[in-house]
């Protein structure tokens, strides 16, 4: 797999921020220029994660410090949490899922005879998987909420 | 990323897929919903020298290596997405927080049945968690979106996207009318990282018991929540050490000798 330096990661975080914000503006009621800030915001708690990911020792991927930066940022009382809270309401995590899954169609093309090799299985899997985490949770929970007679 | 020519094809896509925009109907008990996301990828997918030749092999391998960058965008909102609601997730019952575990029962089911179709390294995508955007990412980041891992989860993210929300409505019922479970715990399993699988589901059940409806959104909703702050470190310590586990121990069940080369966990 090709890697990326810091600075190659940072134009493709403003390209695809620049899509996002485009198709945000299109599919959504945010304003072009209301979502701006939101997306900058993004970016930067993307570049910092993908950084810690990649220069702190313990081989933590770069997407949880991603998420936990993202979540520690936005809880309530945090200084400056409100602001960000206000920023990104204005920019849709639909928007942001729009130009990923165009790069991953493209991509697909180049291993569709792969994808149509397992595509029947992948479906019934699917299925499979979906059963697997709901039944799974319910046992838990059912002998749980018994154990604790709050059913 | 200097592929100027890929950016602008997907800048398109992006384009007509947002004016296109979403699109609901009903389909027998449920709703399907089409999301731009879909036409996107569907759309990207027909640009292949398969089908009208618009991208080449070059712009197809670019693509596949941006995928890693361009999801951390993603994941950085849907971190300030779980943020907001930490306060109300740290104060969840203790039946919620540990149902959570139940959301490995994914690979018990997943892994003997991708590798008895003859799958290989796709199984260790497909079937370590339900493949939402969380674990796309890590899949990406891991072993690239390129490569069998990546395709494995990229099938189950699609599959569940595509169809999901009707399943996951018509699993409840199912569950629900068929299964020795109550309603509370049923609700507590909708939350798996998906906001509109859990609200199928808690509808479903809604439906069907609404004197208990308020509980049963607050369930639904407060697990679903709990599942977008734990899915990802569940996975990346948990999920995946455990599917690498089974998957050697099948594949030499299986094949007779542990895995080696390409089969071989990286």
């Amino acid at each position: 797999m090709k890697t990326y330096n810091m600075l190659e990661t940072l134009i493709i975080l403003v390209i695809v921020g620049i899509m996002s914000l485009i198709g945000n503006t299109i599919g959504s009621k945010n304003g072009f220029v209301e979502a701006i800030p939101g997306l900058l915001i993004l970016i930067a708690i993307a570049l910092v994660g993908i950084a810690m990911g990649k220069y702190l020792p313990g081989g933590i991927p770069g997407v949880a410090y991603v998420v936990t930066l993202g979540c520690i940022l936005t809880y309530p009382g945090v200084p400056g949490a409100d602001f960000i809270n206000a920023c990104m309401k204005k920019v849709g995590f639909l928007a942001l899922c729009t130009p990923i899954l165009a790069y991953a169609g493209v991509s697909i093309g180049k291993d569709l005879d792969a994808f149509a090799h397992s595509g029947w299985r992948i479906v019934v899997l699917s299925c499979v998987i979906f059963v697997g985490t709901y039944l799974g949770s319910a046992v838990i929970a059912q002998v749980i909420l018994k154990y604790l007679g709050q059913i | 990323m200097k592929n100027f020519k890929l950016h602008g094809v997907v800048l398109l896509l992006v384009i007509i897929a947002e004016l296109i925009g979403i699109h609901k109907f009903q389909l027998g008990v449920g709703v399907v919903v089409l999301l731009p996301m879909l036409y996107a990828l569907i759309f990207g997918i027909f640009l292949a020298p398969k089908f009208l030749k618009v991208v080449n092999k070059v712009d197809m391998q670019d693509a596949g290596s941006l995928l890693g960058i361009t999801l951390m965008l993603l994941m950085a909102r849907y971190g300030t997405l779980v943020g907001p609601t930490l306060p109300k997730i740290i104060s969840a019952s203790p039946a919620l927080i540990l149902q959570e575990f139940g959301n490995l029962g994914t690979i018990f089911l997943g892994v003997p049945l991708a590798m008895y179709f003859g799958l290989k390294r796709e199984t260790i995508g497909a079937a370590h968690s339900i493949a939402r955007e969380p674990n796309v990412a890590l899949i990406g980041e891991r072993y690239g979106l390129d490569s069998a891992e990546g395709r494995g989860v990229m099938g189950v993210y699609i599959s569940g996207t595509v169809f999901g929300t009707i399943f996951f409505g018509l699993m409840a019922s199912m569950a629900a009318a068929y299964l020795p479970f109550h309603p509370y715990a049923l609700a507590m399993a909708s939350g798996v990282g998906s906001a509109s699988m859990m609200t199928a589901a808690v509808g479903s059940l809604s439906a069907m018991y609404p004197q208990m409806s308020d509980q049963l959104v607050a369930f639904g909703a407060a697990s679903n929540m709990l599942s977008g702050l734990d899915g990802l470190y569940m996975a990346i310590w948990v999920a995946l050490p455990l599917t690498e586990r089974m998957y050697k121990h099948i594949y030499k069940f299986k094949y007779g000798a542990y895995p080696t080369g390409e089969d071989a966990a990286k």
